[in-house]
């Protein structure tokens, strides 16, 4: 049996966040009944009985403005037709002021065992430049709601380099983060693209600014206790996303919904983006497949190197070389060597790994990996 | 053709005032081409100028024109380079024909440009038709410019033409005029062969195809010619007209203009401006005018990634196949690696080769900034001359250093006289004299005024006719022809970035100015070198003394932060575009410049 994972995307918002440029719309949430069961249709036709299901990830979008019992079917749907693992991750993106106690504790018994909460900052102030429609003190309650909800496993979403953000406020809210004591952190920096309103205005993040406020994190955070196990996550022992650990270590995922991708022996494809689209190519039974892409040899090499080298731990040497069947201190041993050099990346118990300095300059070194 | 019913004639113009479309007209009305063949500027068949609404070959084409009376009359017409960069081509060209037309836009004037062309007709003692074109706009003065043309060149306002080169308006009185006014060729029909080269391009089946002017004799497929400069013999493999295109027949005929396809492997064999003669019973005299083509602004040229140097020496030698004032010469820099120390005939030159080997041999090129070609005294007696600033010599072995000055003419309305004379004196310029054109009865300030000074051609190369543009509002012209060499003080300020010179980026500057000139250079590397791995220092230096200093921050952040299952492809690819647009960049010890970097600071005023 192989492992699997399965990302489900959910493509509904009741508006778009200023920064956002992934696949969703607003003001379609009247679809969001005939979605799932176009989503419940694609689950039925992708049917496999040659693996096994370590975790599922709800992401969006906002997969919470679906019912308990829309989550309840999607879930079934998945344990009819492909065999679960016993202690499978379950995860669903939700955001703050749309989520209530009874709300969550549907989802608990639909069989969701983890939260992904879009906090993305405790200042209001940040949170409307952001364009979120919560308020911290709905953030707050979440946590809350969460809790009296039997969820443990709870992460929490913040967003850095904020235009105009003092670094004192990033650190005061950083402390008041880790108060919480959630025992998963994801913190990304303010990407602004092409197409987003704050392209629009024209309010580029600061890379000095971006920067000091990661080295910042990176010593709050692990004084509290986290493992910062990948670039951009942090976790209490134990509580590392394993969902997202697949993505990193080379795994096999499928993905579901509008413009998700899937990898499967070596062709990594995506279904059209286009939720149009999508639903009429299920309406009709067809997979919604836009894209098909082999990747080959030397591609999987690229991708094992920028995916391993996020990991606190990094790639092993002896590993690499005899899945690729290559020498991989001999390949890449000039490359290496000036990174060594540059203290972007350090070499220890047989594998390579990213320096504190690396972290922040991870291009720098994957593309000297590239071909 | 009987040489009586001949007529060669060029059209002068200054960029825009409508060459192309008028020769497009001329073509049209003789019905030289079928209609289906007509494009517009179908004389500049080359991208580039087609682009640029430049011509940076002279071509040439035969029309048949039959008057009102009947008589059938050949008319060659020669279209020639505009630009001051080509001024020696276009005297050859001149030199090729009996008349010139003179095309002046109506709304806007002579040009200086055009003025200097128009000397040079008349010292070849063309006969000039002036031609007011455009006068179909709104914005026309006819009276206005006829004025200047009565003052400046001293024709009767009668015999100035009124025409619209783009609706035909009075299109074919201008033939007839070419046919009455400019006198028929010359030549001694039964003298020994004697033809004018007034350019050439190289063919890859027939070798260089010399453009003639058969000025005695004449020229038939077999013939043994030979040149009377180069010494070059060679036979005729072909003889014709241009159509544009080449159209053989059996002989080329006194005082008739076309080709011949000579088999050489080189323009450089064939050189603009040389006489071809019989080589069996050779003239006794050349004609009069010839010289070697002479490169004047100097730029090292080199590839940003230092294994395609082979590459852009192949290309560089199939430019040079077609344009034998272009000199090159192999040039290494430690830092900048292999490339070429390029000479050129003018800055649009230098930007037409840069562009030409981009575009048509697909590669990526650095240039440095142009320069001047100094004679240097040492103070061991040695006399050497310096194209390339790394060459200048440390300060105290220097005796003396001369460098070419230029005469600058400049037209521009009377208005502008003040911001001109401040940009010229900032220059290192001095005034020569102030003639005014045209009639001074003309309200105030809309009067042009021809303004001629002495220059360094350095000062002139990289922003003056920008900043004479724009402090003029795009109302002045300008031209420049050499003069001579003067004597001068002048210092190498050296750009250390990282701790080592880069000699591309030196500059040789007077010493009064170099401590503002370094400090403008550090700042602008500043700008446009990005953020390295590591602290980068830019310095400017004369001899050992640091005159300006900045630092280039260390990049600190550079990251793909979210990557997860949906782009491990897309993220894939941004990286392996990084890592092409590294390769892009030229490698300075370790640290790496884009090659815009170079274009601006290339463009950078000191």
């Amino acid at each position: 049996m192989m492992n699997l994972a399965i990302y489900l995307h959910i493509p509904f918002c009741r508006r778009r966040c200023n920064y956002c440029s992934f696949v969703s719309s607003a003001g379609r949430e009247y679809e969001i009944p005939s979605y799932v069961d176009a989503l419940i249709r694609e689950i039925q036709l992708t049917r496999r009985e040659d693996t096994l299901i370590t975790s599922i990830y709800m992401g969006g979008g906002t997969p919470s403005l679906l019912e308990p019992s829309m989550i309840d079917r999607i879930l079934s749907a998945i344990r009819e037709n492909y065999s679960i693992f016993s202690s499978v991750e379950v995860t669903i993106e939700a955001n703050p002021g749309t989520i209530d106690g009874k709300y969550l504790a549907a989802l608990s018994l639909a069989g969701i065992n983890r939260l992904s909460l879009g906090f993305q900052s405790l200042d209001d102030d940040e949170l409307c430049f952001l364009g979120r429609l919560h308020s911290s003190a709905d953030a707050l309650d979440s946590i809350k709601f969460a809790k009296q909800a039997g969820f443990d496993n709870i992460s929490l979403d913040f967003i850095y380099g904020i235009p105009r953000r003092a670094l004192a406020d990033w650190k005061d809210m950083l402390k008041n983060v880790v108060t919480f004591a959630m025992p998963h952190l994801s913190l990304y920096p303010l990407t602004v693209e092409e197409g987003t309103p704050l392209w629009e205005v024209r309010e580029q993040p600061d890379e000095d600014q971006t920067a000091v406020e990661y080295e910042l994190a990176c010593d709050v955070l692990e004084r509290a206790g986290y493992r910062h196990y990948e670039i951009s996550n942090w976790a209490f022992h134990g509580f590392e996303s394993r969902h997202n650990l697949g993505y990193w270590t080379g795994g096999t995922y499928l993905g579901l919904g509008p413009g998700a991708h899937s990898y499967l022996n070596g062709t990594r494809w995506a279904n059209t983006s286009d939720l149009d689209e999508y639903l009429k190519s299920l309406s009709r039974g067809e997979l919604p497949k836009l894209t098909l892409d082999p990747i080959d040899g030397r591609a999987q090499l690229t991708e094992a190197i920028m995916l391993g080298l996020r990991l606190d731990c990094g790639i092993s040497i002896d590993e690499t070389s005899s899945h690729f069947g290559i020498d991989f201190l001999e390949e890449f041993g000039t490359e290496i060597s000036e990174l060594k050099r540059l203290v972007l990346v350090e070499v220890s118990d047989g594998r390579l790994k990213l320096t504190p300095k690396g972290r922040l300059l991870g291009n720098e070194v994957f593309l000297r990996f590239c071909p | 053709m009987k040489q009586q019913k001949i007529r060669n004639f060029c059209i002068i113009a200054h960029i825009d005032h409508g060459k192309s479309t008028l020769a497009d007209r001329l073509i049209e009305i003789t019905g030289a081409l079928r209609p289906e063949e007509m494009n517009e500027q179908v004389m500049d068949s080359m991208e580039l100028e087609r682009e640029r609404g430049i011509t940076i070959k002279a071509k040439a084409i035969r029309l048949n024109y039959t008057d009102a009376s009947g008589e059938c009359y050949l008319l060659d017409l020669i279209d020639t380079p505009g630009h001051v960069d080509f001024s020696y081509e276009v005297s050859r060209t001149l030199a090729a024909c009996e008349g010139a037309v003179l095309v002046i836009d109506v709304t806007q004037g002579i040009q200086a440009q055009t003025l200097a062309n128009v000397y040079l007709a008349m010292e070849h003692d063309l006969e000039i038709i002036p031609v007011l074109n455009k006068i179909d706009l709104p914005g026309a003065e006819p009276d206005r410019v006829v004025g200047e043309v009565k003052s400046v060149l001293g024709y009767s306002g009668e015999s100035v033409l009124k025409i619209s080169a783009k609706t035909g308006s009075g299109v074919s009185g201008l033939l007839d005029a070419i046919v009455s006014r400019i006198p028929p060729p010359h030549g001694n029909e039964s003298a020994t062969i004697r033809a004018l080269i007034f350019d050439s391009h190289y063919d890859r089946y027939k070798g260089v195809i010399a453009y003639l002017r058969i000025v005695d004799g004449s020229i038939k497929r077999g013939d043994r010619l030979s040149l009377m400069a180069a010494g070059t013999e060679l036979e005729v493999l072909e003889a014709g007209y241009f159509n544009p295109r080449e159209c053989p027949v059996e002989i080329l005929q006194t005082g008739e203009v076309g080709y011949i396809a000579t088999g050489l492997k080189q323009v450089g064999d064939c050189p603009v401006g040389d006489t071809v003669t019989s080589a069996v019973s050779p003239a006794g005299k050349p004609l009069p005018g010839y010289r070697p083509a002479k490169p004047m602004v100097f730029a090292g040229i080199y590839p940003t990634q230092a294994n395609d140097y082979h590459e852009l020496r192949e290309a560089m030698e199939k430019l040079k196949l077609n344009d034998a004032s272009l000199t090159y010469e192999p040039e290494n820099s430690p830092l900048m690696g292999h490339g070429f120390r390029c000479g050129f005939l003018g800055l649009l030159h230098m930007d037409i080769v840069y562009e030409r080997l981009e575009r048509e041999f697909g590669l990526s090129l650095v240039v440095t900034s142009p320069g001047v070609e100094y004679k240097v005294s040492e103070s061991s007696g040695e006399k050497i001359t310096v194209i390339n600033p790394s060459d200048m010599p440390p300060v105290n072995e220097i005796a003396l250093i001369e460098e070419p000055w230029v005469r600058v003419g400049i037209i521009s309305p009377a208005a502008y006289i003040g911001p001109i004379m401040e940009l010229v004196r900032s220059s290192g310029g001095s005034h020569l004299n102030t003639h005014f054109l045209g009639d001074s009865s003309i309200v105030e300030g809309s009067q042009r005024v021809q303004l001629d000074y002495d220059m360094p051609l350095r000062t002139i190369l990289t922003t003056f006719y920008d900043k004479l543009k724009s402090r003029t509002r795009g109302y002045a012209s300008m031209d420049y022809e050499f003069e001579g060499y003067r004597e001068t003080r002048l210092v190498k300020i050296d750009v250390l970035v990282n701790e080592e010179v880069v000699d591309a980026f030196s500059r040789i500057v007077p010493p009064e100015e170099a401590q503002q000139a370094g400090r403008l250079l550090v700042q602008k590397l500043r700008e446009v070198i990005p953020r390295q791995l590591f602290v980068v220092p830019i310095q400017a230096a004369v001899g050992g003394r640091i005159l300006a200093r900045t630092d280039i921050a260390a990049k600190r952040k550079d990251v793909l932060a979210k990557c997860y299952g949906g782009d491990v492809t897309r993220k894939r690819k941004l990286l392996e575009k990084q890592k092409e647009g590294k390769k892009k960049m030229k490698n300075i010890g370790r640290v790496e410049v884009p090659k815009e970097a170079f274009l601006s600071l290339l463009k950078l005023e000191l």
